[in-house]
């Protein structure tokens, strides 16, 4: 992506909430916490799935450790939500360490019906785990904070800067992972995962460890999940089982990579952008009102996956971006004579 | 001078069938040696036993003194042996160049270094033109080019080529024999070439190994190697070794 296009897109994200939050509306500045959030997930799976090009259909589990792991540190012990950010991303990486050493035994589809073995085994103990809080979860209760800075740094907001602060916080953590994502793509990590993505006895033949590589890479995207599964802990004031090892902390970043660009570091970003807000415009003009309650908003929002998987399955970043962009511009004018 | 590469009494099987049986060879420092075979002689399975993507069912395998019978192929890699596929692997979504700075990586975490060392195989190996260009659109021969150009950005004492050659055009050919040549002589590689095609193996091997249903039956200088009866009736049947 360019200079120019990233300098664009870093300046409309700082100042797209600023003239809602002056009319005085919260909606927007949440669907934009909901954009960012799930393009860090998309980032996160980017490395495992589209780099590592292992499927992994079970990250949520990672989101749904990151959660409890502050929130336990919160209420227990009082711990602010950034400390509580790295413990959880710390217990994140050594138990996705210790899941998935063993899964890397396993290619294709058996890794990733593995993965959604895990997340089926974690949801009963999460469940019924009282020291986690079992199906009741724990709550997060909000302190209050003498000043924007004090909200910053415990990762609290409340009243009527609630989805602004939230969404602000996202967005630094969402430019970090993404700042990260683009080093490991040019790092040794990133060229070792794509050559087990593209043949894994190859790869080994120039002494590539396979199975050591695919557990760092899914860590890496176990760090991700966990990160912004603190992130939703503090903002939703609340952890329980139904909520942070829901199927959509998948499947959502799942697709916004896919639609965008698997494998492409923009790809999950470009996808976010575009499906997670058609989704809430969807849920709110289709899912109410006279046809609520049939799932049109859904049939609508499957339909432009379809179309876009049938048309252009390797992402929308794929499109000839670059040709296109240059046939636009005036041709130059012909030298002199 | 100790052996580069000592198999000592290999046998591997697949079920009821032996794919090599009892084969004992050494590869001394510096030697380009053949390997050879009809169809199904086992050449490729004692490449796969070598390099560690197999292991063998009995016998030892020594790579300048350590054993690396049961080693993984990252390991035996890492020691200094670097093999081609008979049928190509290269890593096809990724360009020329991040092919081989993949080989490079074995020997430096920078990047940068690895760009600057893979840039060098690729004019060595002539593809320098080609760098930019996804390993799944290069013809055949510089799909075989990259993989040993590849192989060779990991810094090999051995390299094993697995058919490097077959598939290709006579010209190709004739450019595949020259590169290897090079290999040898300005990179000081030891190198061993699997072929079925004895026209190419002949001239350009100072040893050939003859392998037949799993078995070795001979080992020698290539004018010696090709007036073996044995030899003969392997590749063109016993009537004719009769005559």
């Amino acid at each position: 992506m360019g200079r120019l296009a990233l300098a664009v897109g870093a300046v409309a994200a700082i100042l797209y909430p600023i003239p809602l939050q002056l009319q005085g509306t919260t909606y927007y500045q949440t669907v934009g916490f909901l954009v960012l959030i799930n393009a860090m997930l998309g980032l996160g799976w980017n490395v495992i799935g589209g780099w590592a090009g292992q499927f992994d259909f079970g990250p949520q589990v990672f989101f749904g450790v990151g959660a409890y792991t502050a929130a336990l540190l919160f209420v227990r012990l009082g711990l602010d939500a950034w400390l509580g950010l790295l413990a959880a991303v710390a217990v994140a990486v050594v138990v996705c360490a210790g899941l998935t050493y063993p899964l890397t035994r396993l290619r294709g589809h058996y890794f990733a019906i593995a993965t959604v073995a895990i997340w089926m085994i974690a949801q009963p103990i999460g469940a019924t785990w009282e020291f986690i809080g079992g199906s009741q979860g724990l709550f997060i209760p909000v302190k209050p904070r003498a000043s924007v800075a004090a909200s910053a740094l415990s990762l609290q907001f409340s009243g009527p800067t609630k989805a602004l602060g939230y969404y602000y916080s996202a967005l630094a953590l969402f430019a970090l992972t993404l700042a990260l994502m683009a080093l490991v793509e040019r790092s040794k990590l990133g060229y070792y995962f794509r050559a087990i993505r593209d043949d894994q006895e190859a790869a080994e033949g120039i002494g590539i460890d396979s199975r050591l590589y695919k557990v760092l890479a899914r860590s890496i995207t176990a760090a991700v999940f966990a990160a912004a599964g603190v992130l939703y802990a503090f903002w939703a004031l609340s952890v329980f089982p139904e909520q942070v090892l829901e199927l959509n902390w998948s499947t959502l970043p799942i697709m916004a990579t896919v639609v965008g660009g698997i494998g492409r570091l923009w790809g999950p970003v470009l996808g976010a952008v575009i499906l997670i807000p058609i989704a809430q415009i969807m849920s709110t003009t289709l899912g109410t009102g006279p046809l609520a309650g049939r799932g049109i908003d859904l049939i609508v929002y499957g339909l432009i996956i379809v179309l876009i998987a049938a048309f252009r399955p390797t992402g929308l970043l794929s499109l000839p971006w670059g040709r296109w962009f240059r046939r636009r511009r005036p041709a130059a004018p012909a030298p002199a004579p | 001078m100790a052996p580069l590469l000592s198999v000592e009494a290999v046998t591997k099987r697949f079920g009821g069938l032996l794919a090599n049986r009892d084969i004992s060879l050494v590869i001394e420092p510096g030697e380009i040696v053949g390997l050879i075979g009809p169809n199904g002689a086992g050449k490729t399975t004692l490449f796969n036993c070598i390099t560690g993507s197999m292991h063998p069912d009995e016998g030892r395998i020594a790579f300048d003194g350590a054993d690396i019978t049961h080693a993984r192929p990252e390991r035996i890699c890492g020691l200094g042996v670097a093999r081609t596929w008979q049928v190509v692997r290269a890593f096809g979504r990724m360009t020329a160049l991040d092919n081989v700075i993949c080989g490079a990586l074995e020997r430096t975490n920078r990047v940068a270094e690895a760009r600057a060392r893979a840039a060098a195989l690729l004019d060595f190996t002539e593809l320098g033109a080609r760098k930019d260009v996804p390993a799944a659109n290069l013809t055949l021969a510089d799909k075989k080019r990259l993989e040993i150009a590849r192989a060779l950005a990991t810094r090999p004492r051995l390299l094993l080529l697995d058919e490097a050659m077959s598939g290709l055009t006579p010209r190709e050919t004739a450019a595949a024999v020259q590169l290897v040549r090079r290999i040898h002589e300005e990179l000081g590689v030891t190198i061993c070439v699997v072929e079925h095609v004895m026209e190419v193996v002949m001239p350009l091997s100072h040893r050939v190994v003859v392998l037949d249903y799993g078995v070795k039956i001979a080992d020698g200088r290539p004018q010696d190697v090709v007036r073996d009866e044995l030899v003969i009736s392997a590749y063109l049947g016993a009537r004719r070794a009769a005559r």
